[in-house]
């Protein structure tokens, strides 16, 4: 261990760190259902207006207005920054972990204990310079006094602070699974349901009409509504783009319903017991093997990149469009006094607002923006499936202990077989999800495209652990029989 | 590490045969049939739409909430 | 299986694949993550931050849950007092 090690510098803050504690004895099925769904409402319920925001409408307007659903981050509100922080820095330390430039020997209890605290601690850091950049930007109001900027830096690091907390409970076994990724789910399935079936009114015009949050909702009120004509109301449900409209809603269930086809798509390896004869079953692999997880490192980086800019144009340049750093990465300008679209060339990397504007105001972007999406993602699966402990070796390893060989390989030729099927697996896993993310958000549905895709595959991937351990727990769950007959068995 | 750096000259060297292998993956895969397709689609759907359920009571809170502050 | 045993090398084959499983162990001694490690953790698919327990200051989940749900609701006080004095920011 010569040298410095980065996660030496988490010792100090050790002890002061809170840390809830792992569960002393395994937590039942029902109660980890209970407590996973409290912490979801729980962060759901933090989606709450900021104090301290300056009333006059600000010139600065929202820059990261596509990337937010996939962080289930809200503008304006405790959760601005959502789970981007705690996203962010597990995926960068566990890949720099992975490509050993962060020397960290996971096999010593207090090297684990390090890069954990470590990650928490970029997590937390992360949230105090994401607000003061907000917060200086003007984003929350030009000329702040000291109160309001100390009470916006506490309300939002104290509240990021809470989710790394929310999530913890979720990870330590207390919830299923991932509390990042039950988190996401469960706000992208809400964010989902409001947009169809919204029932909050805003105003749309001068004359005192609202009209309903939700496209399906908007529809039928339409179509009652005594100041539109038939088809005006149909032809406003489906085109509105101030609100969520009914084209999106139909956009967005088609992407789902492709993520739950593509899902399904796995590679059925043939194995066989060594102890017993005649024991033979399959190895599936999956498609996805990486899971979503390659479509959230791409928005990690996308969003870096946009939070840079923004602070080059904004904090630097103030928007300026005679500043050179305005003409070389291109400015903001400001849409419907609601969102900060980027200009050419930050645009590139920026999915359109819809179809028809990325066609005749941005040609380029399509092609820039999935290209990015794809080689992200390669890259990303790539390097994953070897350092998440699921690579050809580890599995061929599971195999051993577990008496299984593949049909027709002696023991030792496992590894190799697998080694020619999971990488390619991972990364065309990783290009077939780009490839609809970029197919989605070029159609224009402004990050939902890809927030749907995060939390469906999210979902499938909690689903599978939870009937696993739904069986594990040999149906013994009053919350099922409450519900009925148990709704898994996929 | 070498297998990565190996992995990227491989990229680097024969995009085309990256593709050929995907694609060849992607044919050897088993697809779920449409019984199973709608199956996953009908559970995936229920849930998820239930639990949107569930957090939007959560969030229709706000509304009277905010109106009071705001 | 012909290869010639090499000089000072174990004498059977069985023995020297033992020798050679030994070494491929040493050469992974530090894994990636830590699943790989064997201790839980982020897996291919499902990101799992937290799953060890440091020496830090330890909380009930509960207490947690207690503490968001009270902060949130501090905020809607500080809404409130703001509201109600008019001038605090």
């Amino acid at each position: 261990m010569a040298g410095f090690r980065l996660i030496e510098l988490a010792k100090p803050f050790l002890p002061l760190l809170p840390e809830v504690e792992v569960p002393y004895e395994k937590i039942g099925f029902d109660d980890k259902v209970v407590y996973t769904i409290i912490a979801a409402l729980i962060y759901l319920f933090g989606q709450f207006p900021l104090a301290g925001v300056s009333k006059e409408a600000s010139g600065v307007l929202d820059p990261l207005y596509f990337l937010r659903s996939v962080f289930a981050a809200e503008p304006k509100t405790l959760l601005e920054f959502g789970v981007f922080p705690v996203v962010s820095s597990a995926l960068i330390m566990q890949v720099l972990a992975g490509l050993k430039l962060i020397k960290v020997n996971f096999k010593i209890r207090q090297d684990r204990e390090l890069f954990q605290t470590c990650t928490k601690l970029f997590a937390l850091l992360q949230y105090l310079v994401l607000a003061n950049v907000f917060i200086f930007s003007g984003y929350y109001g030009t000329d702040l006094s000291v109160v309001q900027i100390t009470a916006l830096n506490v309300q939002l690091v104290v509240a990021g602070f809470f989710v790394t907390l929310l999530v913890e409970v979720i990870d330590k076994g207390y919830g299923f699974a991932s509390g990042a990724m039950a988190i996401t789910t469960v706000t992208i399935s809400t964010n989902f349901v409001a947009d169809v079936f919204g029932v909050g009114q805003f105003p749309v015009d001068n004359e005192g009409h609202t009209e309903p949050q939700g496209a399906f909702i908007n529809l039928i009120q339409s179509l009652r509504a005594s100041h539109k004509t038939w088809t005006g109301a149909i032809v406003g449900a489906f085109n509105r783009d101030y609100l969520p409209n009914l084209t999106t809603a139909f956009l967005v269930l088609a992407l789902a319903a492709s993520i739950c086809f593509l899902t399904n798509f796995r590679l059925e390896l043939p194995i066989r017991s060594t102890r017993t004869r005649g024991v033979n079953n399959v190895y599936p692999i999956r498609l996805f093997y990486v899971g979503s997880l390659s479509v959230l490192f791409a928005y990690v980086i996308l969003f870096y990149i946009h939070v840079g800019a923004f602070v080059l144009v904004q904090l630097i340049a103030h928007n300026n469009p005679s500043s050179i750093i305005y003409k070389v990465v291109g400015g903001y300008a400001s849409h419907n006094n609601l969102l900060y679209v980027p200009q050419f060339p930050l645009s590139l990397l920026t999915p359109p607002k819809s179809f028809v504007e990325c066609i005749t105001r941005q040609p380029l972007t399509p092609l820039f923006f999935t290209t990015f999406l794809v080689i992200t993602g390669i890259w990303f699966a790539g390097l994953w499936q070897q350092i998440s402990g699921s690579s050809a070796r580890d599995i061929s390893e599971q195999f051993k202990e577990q008496g299984i060989t593949l049909t027709g390989r002696r023991e030792q030729g496992v590894t190799k077989e697998l080694d020619k099927i999971v990488p390619v697996a991972a990364t065309t896993g990783a290009i077939v999800l780009g490839l609809l993310v970029a197919c989605g958000e070029l159609l224009g549905l402004k990050g939902k495209g890809a927030s749907i895709i995060v939390g469906v595959s999210g979902g499938f991937a909690l689903l599978e652990l939870i009937t696993a351990e739904y069986q594990q727990s040999g149906g013994q769950s009053a919350l099922a029989q409450v519900l009925g007959a148990p709704s898994g068995g996929i | 590490m070498a297998k990565s750096n190996n992995q990227i000259e491989k990229l680097a060297e024969a995009p085309v045969e990256f593709v050929k292998d995907g694609t060849a993956f992607i044919q050897k895969c088993k697809k779920p049939s449409n019984r199973d397709f709608l199956q996953i689609v009908r559970a995936v759907g229920i849930g998820f739409v239930a639990v949107g359920i569930i957090g939007y009571a959560i969030k229709l809170v706000h509304i009277p909430i905010r109106y009071l502050i705001v | 299986m012909s290869t010639p045993t090499p000089p000072g090398g174990q004498r059977t084959l069985q023995k020297r694949r033992q020798a050679q499983s030994v070494k491929e162990k040493q050469q992974k001694q530090t894994p990636a993550s830590t699943r790989q490690a064997g201790f839980g953790g982020s897996s291919n698919s499902v990101l799992k931050l937290y799953t060890d327990e440091a020496n830090g200051l330890r909380v009930d989940p509960l207490v947690v849950l207690f503490l968001a749900v009270g902060f949130i609701f501090s905020v809607v006080a500080l809404h409130v007092v703001a509201k109600v004095t008019g001038k605090l920011f």
